[in-house]
Protein backbone atom coordinates (compact mmCIF):
# COMPACT_ATOMS: atom_id res chain seq x y z
CA UNK A 1 0.00 0.00 0.00
CA UNK A 2 1.17 3.35 -1.22
CA UNK A 3 -0.26 6.67 -1.19
CA UNK A 4 -4.28 7.42 -1.32
CA UNK A 5 -6.50 5.47 -2.51
CA UNK A 6 -9.92 5.14 -3.11
CA UNK A 7 -12.58 1.96 -2.66
CA UNK A 8 -14.03 2.28 -6.05
CA UNK A 9 -17.13 0.20 -7.24
CA UNK A 10 -16.66 -1.75 -10.19
CA UNK A 11 -19.09 -0.20 -12.41
CA UNK A 12 -17.13 3.48 -11.39
CA UNK A 13 -13.75 1.98 -12.59
CA UNK A 14 -12.51 2.87 -16.01
CA UNK A 15 -9.59 1.36 -18.02
CA UNK A 16 -6.70 3.07 -17.18
CA UNK A 17 -7.05 3.03 -13.33
CA UNK A 18 -4.51 1.76 -11.18
CA UNK A 19 -4.43 -1.00 -8.51
CA UNK A 20 -3.66 -0.21 -4.87
CA UNK A 21 -3.08 -3.28 -3.60
CA UNK A 22 -3.35 -6.90 -4.76
CA UNK A 23 -6.81 -8.17 -5.74
CA UNK A 24 -7.98 -11.68 -4.19
CA UNK A 25 -10.99 -13.75 -5.03
CA UNK A 26 -13.25 -15.07 -2.11
CA UNK A 27 -10.70 -18.16 -1.30
CA UNK A 28 -7.65 -15.70 -0.64
CA UNK A 29 -6.27 -16.33 -4.75
CA UNK A 30 -4.63 -13.32 -6.02
CA UNK A 31 -6.51 -12.11 -9.09
CA UNK A 32 -4.30 -9.62 -9.53
CA UNK A 33 -1.31 -7.80 -8.46
CA UNK A 34 -0.79 -4.33 -7.06
CA UNK A 35 0.35 -1.27 -9.10
CA UNK A 36 -1.63 -3.34 -12.55
CA UNK A 37 -2.79 -1.04 -14.96
CA UNK A 38 -6.70 -2.04 -15.50
CA UNK A 39 -7.81 -2.82 -18.80
CA UNK A 40 -11.28 -3.22 -20.59
CA UNK A 41 -10.88 -7.17 -20.44
CA UNK A 42 -9.70 -6.61 -16.34
CA UNK A 43 -12.36 -5.49 -15.44
CA UNK A 44 -14.98 -7.59 -17.21
CA UNK A 45 -13.02 -10.67 -15.32
CA UNK A 46 -12.85 -9.41 -12.22
CA UNK A 47 -17.09 -8.70 -12.47
CA UNK A 48 -17.09 -12.26 -13.44
CA UNK A 49 -14.99 -13.37 -9.82
CA UNK A 50 -17.73 -11.54 -8.19
CA UNK A 51 -15.43 -8.91 -7.21
CA UNK A 52 -17.61 -5.46 -6.65
CA UNK A 53 -15.37 -2.95 -4.95
CA UNK A 54 -11.53 -1.93 -6.44
CA UNK A 55 -8.72 -0.45 -4.48
CA UNK A 56 -7.87 2.74 -6.84
CA UNK A 57 -5.05 4.54 -6.96
CA UNK A 58 -5.99 8.55 -6.37
CA UNK A 59 -5.06 10.79 -9.11
CA UNK A 60 -2.96 12.88 -7.47
CA UNK A 61 -4.88 16.09 -8.73
CA UNK A 62 -2.62 18.33 -11.26
CA UNK A 63 -1.39 20.82 -8.94
CA UNK A 64 -3.92 23.96 -9.10
CA UNK A 65 -1.69 27.06 -9.72
CA UNK A 66 -2.02 28.92 -5.84
CA UNK A 67 -3.92 32.49 -6.88
CA UNK A 68 -2.29 34.58 -3.77
CA UNK A 69 -4.86 37.27 -3.67
CA UNK A 70 -7.68 34.36 -3.89
CA UNK A 71 -6.12 32.63 -0.84
CA UNK A 72 -5.92 35.75 1.25
CA UNK A 73 -9.24 37.18 0.40
CA UNK A 74 -10.65 33.68 2.00
CA UNK A 75 -8.55 33.53 4.69
CA UNK A 76 -9.62 37.29 5.80
CA UNK A 77 -13.19 36.16 5.40
CA UNK A 78 -12.53 33.16 7.40
CA UNK A 79 -10.32 34.87 10.37
CA UNK A 80 -13.22 37.96 9.79
CA UNK A 81 -13.71 37.58 13.94
CA UNK A 82 -9.50 38.22 14.40
CA UNK A 83 -8.61 41.63 14.94
CA UNK A 84 -5.12 42.29 14.18
CA UNK A 85 -4.17 45.07 16.29
CA UNK A 86 -5.57 43.00 19.43
CA UNK A 87 -2.66 41.65 20.71
CA UNK A 88 -4.11 39.79 23.32
CA UNK A 89 -5.26 37.74 20.82
CA UNK A 90 -1.73 36.43 19.18
CA UNK A 91 -2.70 32.65 18.92
CA UNK A 92 -5.39 33.18 16.70
CA UNK A 93 -3.03 35.27 14.51
CA UNK A 94 -0.33 32.81 14.38
CA UNK A 95 -2.66 29.97 13.17
CA UNK A 96 -3.89 32.65 10.55
CA UNK A 97 0.15 33.09 9.93
CA UNK A 98 0.80 29.40 9.57
CA UNK A 99 -2.20 28.55 7.24
CA UNK A 100 -1.53 30.98 4.99
CA UNK A 101 2.13 29.71 4.67
CA UNK A 102 0.88 26.33 4.27
CA UNK A 103 -1.69 27.40 1.58
CA UNK A 104 0.93 29.33 -0.32
CA UNK A 105 3.61 26.75 0.18
CA UNK A 106 5.85 28.94 1.81
CA UNK A 107 9.49 27.74 2.76
CA UNK A 108 9.18 27.41 6.32
CA UNK A 109 12.68 27.47 8.08
CA UNK A 110 13.40 24.45 10.64
CA UNK B 1 -38.93 33.30 21.12
CA UNK B 2 -38.33 29.49 21.87
CA UNK B 3 -36.18 29.68 25.19
CA UNK B 4 -35.67 26.02 26.04
CA UNK B 5 -35.87 25.10 29.83
CA UNK B 6 -33.77 22.68 31.95
CA UNK B 7 -36.46 20.34 31.47
CA UNK B 8 -36.57 20.54 27.96
CA UNK B 9 -33.26 20.18 26.87
CA UNK B 10 -33.70 17.00 29.61
CA UNK B 11 -36.70 15.99 27.38
CA UNK B 12 -34.92 15.84 23.74
CA UNK B 13 -32.53 14.36 25.09
CA UNK B 14 -34.41 11.68 25.94
CA UNK B 15 -35.96 11.76 22.61
CA UNK B 16 -32.98 11.00 20.89
CA UNK B 17 -32.30 7.61 18.82
CA UNK B 18 -29.79 5.51 21.36
CA UNK B 19 -26.39 3.88 20.31
CA UNK B 20 -26.07 0.27 19.97
CA UNK B 21 -25.69 -1.23 23.66
CA UNK B 22 -22.52 -2.31 22.83
CA UNK B 23 -21.38 1.26 21.68
CA UNK B 24 -23.01 2.68 24.59
CA UNK B 25 -20.90 0.44 26.89
CA UNK B 26 -18.02 1.11 24.91
CA UNK B 27 -17.79 4.82 25.69
CA UNK B 28 -18.97 4.89 29.57
CA UNK B 29 -16.07 2.45 30.00
CA UNK B 30 -13.61 4.47 27.83
CA UNK B 31 -10.58 4.40 29.95
CA UNK B 32 -11.15 1.47 30.98
CA UNK B 33 -9.02 -1.38 30.29
CA UNK B 34 -9.92 -4.49 31.62
CA UNK B 35 -12.77 -4.86 29.54
CA UNK B 36 -13.48 -8.79 28.17
CA UNK B 37 -12.34 -8.39 24.66
CA UNK B 38 -13.83 -11.13 23.35
CA UNK B 39 -17.39 -10.80 24.43
CA UNK B 40 -17.33 -6.82 23.07
CA UNK B 41 -15.53 -8.43 19.66
CA UNK B 42 -18.86 -11.07 19.50
CA UNK B 43 -21.42 -8.45 20.28
CA UNK B 44 -20.21 -5.97 17.68
CA UNK B 45 -20.21 -8.31 14.54
CA UNK B 46 -23.64 -9.02 15.38
CA UNK B 47 -23.73 -5.30 13.81
CA UNK B 48 -23.35 -6.36 10.61
CA UNK B 49 -23.25 -2.67 9.22
CA UNK B 50 -21.14 -1.43 12.33
CA UNK B 51 -18.69 -4.25 11.89
CA UNK B 52 -18.55 -3.33 7.99
CA UNK B 53 -17.93 0.04 8.52
CA UNK B 54 -15.81 -0.36 10.87
CA UNK B 55 -13.31 -2.93 9.15
CA UNK B 56 -12.93 -0.11 5.97
CA UNK B 57 -11.95 2.31 8.99
CA UNK B 58 -8.98 -0.27 9.97
CA UNK B 59 -8.28 -1.28 6.66
CA UNK B 60 -8.17 3.10 5.71
CA UNK B 61 -4.36 3.85 5.00
CA UNK B 62 -4.67 6.36 8.11
CA UNK B 63 -3.69 2.80 10.34
CA UNK B 64 -0.63 1.65 7.97
CA UNK B 65 -1.93 -1.68 8.10
CA UNK B 66 -0.01 -4.34 6.03
CA UNK B 67 -2.53 -7.37 5.97
CA UNK B 68 -6.31 -6.45 5.66
CA UNK B 69 -8.84 -7.31 8.82
CA UNK B 70 -11.39 -9.43 8.23
CA UNK B 71 -12.92 -9.55 11.82
CA UNK B 72 -13.21 -7.22 14.68
CA UNK B 73 -11.32 -9.68 16.72
CA UNK B 74 -8.56 -9.26 14.05
CA UNK B 75 -8.56 -6.03 14.30
CA UNK B 76 -7.96 -5.85 18.08
CA UNK B 77 -5.25 -8.32 17.16
CA UNK B 78 -3.39 -6.21 14.91
CA UNK B 79 -4.31 -2.32 16.32
CA UNK B 80 -5.33 -3.05 19.70
CA UNK B 81 -8.41 -2.35 21.49
CA UNK B 82 -8.52 0.66 22.70
CA UNK B 83 -7.55 2.24 18.82
CA UNK B 84 -10.70 -0.30 17.33
CA UNK B 85 -12.99 0.87 20.58
CA UNK B 86 -12.72 4.27 19.05
CA UNK B 87 -13.20 3.10 15.49
CA UNK B 88 -16.10 1.14 16.46
CA UNK B 89 -17.41 4.26 18.20
CA UNK B 90 -16.82 6.43 15.59
CA UNK B 91 -18.45 4.14 12.95
CA UNK B 92 -21.69 4.24 15.19
CA UNK B 93 -21.86 7.27 16.33
CA UNK B 94 -21.97 8.83 12.60
CA UNK B 95 -24.82 6.59 11.44
CA UNK B 96 -27.03 7.22 14.59
CA UNK B 97 -28.73 11.02 14.07
CA UNK B 98 -31.34 11.46 11.51
CA UNK B 99 -30.25 13.72 9.24
CA UNK B 100 -32.21 16.49 7.38
CA UNK B 101 -34.31 17.46 10.22
CA UNK B 102 -33.59 21.29 9.92
CA UNK B 103 -33.58 22.66 6.80
CA UNK B 104 -30.85 25.47 7.58
CA UNK B 105 -28.48 22.88 9.18
CA UNK B 106 -25.75 20.98 7.23
CA UNK B 107 -25.44 17.60 8.69
CA UNK B 108 -22.79 17.35 6.06
CA UNK B 109 -20.93 19.89 7.15
CA UNK B 110 -21.01 19.30 11.11
CA UNK B 111 -20.13 15.62 10.22
CA UNK B 112 -17.33 16.94 7.99
CA UNK B 113 -15.89 19.21 10.70
CA UNK B 114 -16.29 16.69 13.60
CA UNK B 115 -14.01 13.90 11.38
CA UNK B 116 -11.86 16.49 10.25
CA UNK B 117 -11.42 17.46 13.94
CA UNK B 118 -11.09 13.83 15.31
CA UNK B 119 -8.27 13.38 12.75
CA UNK B 120 -6.19 16.62 13.56
CA UNK B 121 -6.77 15.92 17.45
CA UNK B 122 -5.17 12.81 16.85
CA UNK B 123 -2.38 13.77 15.00
CA UNK B 124 -1.57 17.01 17.85
CA UNK B 125 -1.74 13.97 20.63
CA UNK B 126 0.78 12.34 19.20
CA UNK B 127 2.75 14.89 18.93
CA UNK B 128 1.93 15.23 22.97
CA UNK B 129 2.15 11.87 23.90
CA UNK B 130 -0.87 11.80 25.09
CA UNK B 131 -3.34 9.29 24.01
CA UNK B 132 -4.57 9.14 20.32
CA UNK B 133 -7.62 7.50 20.46
CA UNK B 134 -9.42 9.10 23.19
CA UNK B 135 -7.94 12.53 21.42
CA UNK B 136 -9.85 11.29 18.22
CA UNK B 137 -12.68 10.68 20.01
CA UNK B 138 -13.21 13.39 22.09
CA UNK B 139 -12.64 15.35 18.60
CA UNK B 140 -15.55 13.59 16.55
CA UNK B 141 -18.03 14.38 19.67
CA UNK B 142 -16.70 17.97 21.20
CA UNK B 143 -20.24 19.74 18.99
CA UNK B 144 -22.19 16.34 19.56
CA UNK B 145 -24.72 19.27 21.17
CA UNK B 146 -25.18 20.71 18.38
CA UNK B 147 -27.56 17.49 16.61
CA UNK B 148 -28.80 17.29 19.89
CA UNK B 149 -30.48 20.69 19.70
CA UNK B 150 -31.09 20.25 15.90
CA UNK B 151 -32.72 16.63 16.51
CA UNK B 152 -34.86 17.27 19.45
CA UNK B 153 -35.46 20.24 19.01
CA UNK B 154 -35.81 21.26 14.79
CA UNK B 155 -38.08 24.19 14.35
CA UNK B 156 -36.54 25.85 17.42
CA UNK B 157 -33.14 25.87 15.63
CA UNK B 158 -34.68 26.80 12.54
CA UNK B 159 -34.80 30.11 14.38
CA UNK B 160 -31.17 29.62 15.41
CA UNK B 161 -30.24 29.11 12.04
CA UNK B 162 -32.11 32.20 11.25
CA UNK B 163 -30.91 34.81 13.86
CA UNK B 164 -27.48 33.21 12.80
CA UNK B 165 -27.76 34.31 9.35
CA UNK B 166 -28.80 37.93 9.89
CA UNK B 167 -26.21 37.98 12.31
CA UNK B 168 -23.25 36.61 12.10
CA UNK B 169 -20.89 35.54 14.25
CA UNK B 170 -20.63 32.54 16.50
CA UNK B 171 -23.33 29.51 16.40
CA UNK B 172 -22.84 29.79 20.34
CA UNK B 173 -24.09 33.67 20.19
CA UNK B 174 -27.02 32.28 18.06
CA UNK B 175 -28.03 29.52 20.14
CA UNK B 176 -27.91 31.32 23.59
CA UNK B 177 -29.67 34.35 22.19
CA UNK B 178 -32.50 32.50 20.70
CA UNK B 179 -32.50 29.17 22.80
CA UNK B 180 -30.99 30.69 25.91
CA UNK B 181 -28.61 27.38 26.01
CA UNK B 182 -26.37 26.53 23.78
CA UNK B 183 -24.72 23.17 22.34
CA UNK B 184 -22.07 22.62 25.58
CA UNK B 185 -25.22 22.38 27.59
CA UNK B 186 -26.79 20.35 25.70
CA UNK B 187 -23.81 18.22 25.03
CA UNK B 188 -23.10 17.87 28.72
CA UNK B 189 -26.75 16.69 28.89
CA UNK B 190 -26.14 13.98 26.25
CA UNK B 191 -23.09 13.01 28.14
CA UNK B 192 -24.44 12.77 31.45
CA UNK B 193 -27.99 10.65 29.36
CA UNK B 194 -25.17 8.51 27.56
CA UNK B 195 -23.02 7.82 30.28
CA UNK B 196 -19.80 8.77 29.00
CA UNK B 197 -16.39 8.80 30.58
CA UNK B 198 -15.88 12.09 32.36
CA UNK B 199 -12.87 12.85 30.27
CA UNK B 200 -14.87 13.25 27.42
CA UNK B 201 -18.13 15.50 29.05
CA UNK B 202 -14.45 17.74 30.38
CA UNK B 203 -14.00 18.15 26.38
CA UNK B 204 -17.82 18.76 25.71
CA UNK B 205 -17.85 21.17 28.67
CA UNK B 206 -14.80 23.16 28.18
CA UNK B 207 -13.74 23.16 24.02
CA UNK B 208 -14.51 26.41 24.15
CA UNK B 209 -12.94 27.89 27.39
CA UNK B 210 -9.96 25.63 27.67
CA UNK B 211 -8.28 28.07 30.35
CA UNK B 212 -11.33 27.27 32.39
CA UNK B 213 -9.46 25.81 35.84
CA UNK B 214 -9.89 21.85 35.64
CA UNK B 215 -10.63 21.95 32.20
CA UNK B 216 -7.82 19.20 31.29
CA UNK B 217 -5.31 19.01 28.67
CA UNK B 218 -7.46 17.41 26.19
CA UNK B 219 -9.71 20.29 26.09
CA UNK B 220 -7.12 22.17 24.99
CA UNK B 221 -5.80 19.95 22.32
CA UNK B 222 -9.22 19.83 21.06
CA UNK B 223 -9.83 23.52 21.38
CA UNK B 224 -6.69 24.00 18.81
CA UNK B 225 -7.93 21.04 16.45
CA UNK B 226 -11.08 22.49 16.55
CA UNK B 227 -9.57 26.14 15.75
CA UNK B 228 -7.20 24.20 12.86
CA UNK B 229 -9.89 22.89 11.14
CA UNK B 230 -12.06 25.68 10.78
CA UNK B 231 -9.25 27.56 9.89
CA UNK B 232 -8.43 24.91 7.16
CA UNK B 233 -11.62 25.43 5.46
CA UNK B 234 -12.65 21.66 5.86
CA UNK B 235 -15.86 21.95 6.45
CA UNK B 236 -17.34 22.74 3.16
CA UNK B 237 -19.00 26.43 4.61
CA UNK B 238 -18.87 29.62 2.73
CA UNK B 239 -19.19 31.01 5.99
CA UNK B 240 -16.55 29.12 8.05
CA UNK B 241 -15.05 31.70 10.77
CA UNK B 242 -12.10 30.73 13.00
CA UNK B 243 -13.03 31.10 16.80
CA UNK B 244 -10.71 33.69 18.88
CA UNK B 245 -8.01 30.71 19.72
CA UNK B 246 -6.89 30.47 23.69
CA UNK B 247 -3.67 31.53 23.59
CA UNK B 248 -2.91 29.29 26.95
CA UNK B 249 -4.22 26.39 24.72
CA UNK B 250 -1.79 27.27 22.49
CA UNK B 251 1.21 27.88 24.59
CA UNK B 252 0.35 24.11 26.05
CA UNK B 253 0.85 22.50 22.69
CA UNK B 254 4.52 23.80 22.42
CA UNK B 255 4.74 23.10 18.94
CA UNK B 256 6.69 25.16 16.11
CA UNK B 257 5.65 26.33 12.44
CA UNK B 258 7.02 23.32 10.65
CA UNK B 259 5.40 20.80 13.09
CA UNK B 260 2.18 22.69 11.97
CA UNK B 261 2.45 22.79 8.56
CA UNK B 262 2.98 18.56 8.81
CA UNK B 263 0.38 18.73 11.33
CA UNK B 264 -2.38 20.48 8.99
CA UNK B 265 -0.97 18.67 6.01
CA UNK B 266 -2.17 15.27 7.78
CA UNK B 267 -5.22 16.18 8.94
CA UNK B 268 -5.94 16.94 5.05
CA UNK B 269 -4.91 13.86 4.39
CA UNK B 270 -6.63 11.61 7.05
CA UNK B 271 -9.94 13.81 7.20
CA UNK B 272 -10.26 13.08 3.40
CA UNK B 273 -9.63 9.18 3.70
CA UNK B 274 -11.77 8.93 7.18
CA UNK B 275 -14.88 10.91 5.69
CA UNK B 276 -15.33 9.14 2.77
CA UNK B 277 -15.31 5.52 4.91
CA UNK B 278 -17.46 7.71 7.15
CA UNK B 279 -19.96 9.57 5.69
CA UNK B 280 -21.36 6.60 3.42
Amino acid sequence: MSGPFQLTPLAETRPGMVLSDVVRDGKGNVLLAQGVVLTESMLASLGRHGIDVLPIVQAVPAAAPIDPVAVRARLDHVFRKHDRDDLGDWATGILRRYVEDYRLEREVAA
Amino acid sequence: MNRLTPEQLAAGVQDLPSLPAVVMELLSSIEQEDIDISVLAKKVSYDQALTAKTLRLANSSSYGLQVKVTTIQQAITFLGFQTTRNLITAAAITGCFPSGQCAGFHDKSFWRHSIATAACARALARRMRFNQDIAFTAGLLHDIGRLVLVTGHPDAYDQVVAWHAEHGGDWQDAERAVLGIDHVDAGVALADHWNFSSTMRQVIAYHHTPDTHGAGFLAAIVHVANAIVHALDLAGEDDELVPRVSSVAWDAMGLNEEAYLHLFRETELQFGEMSTILMT
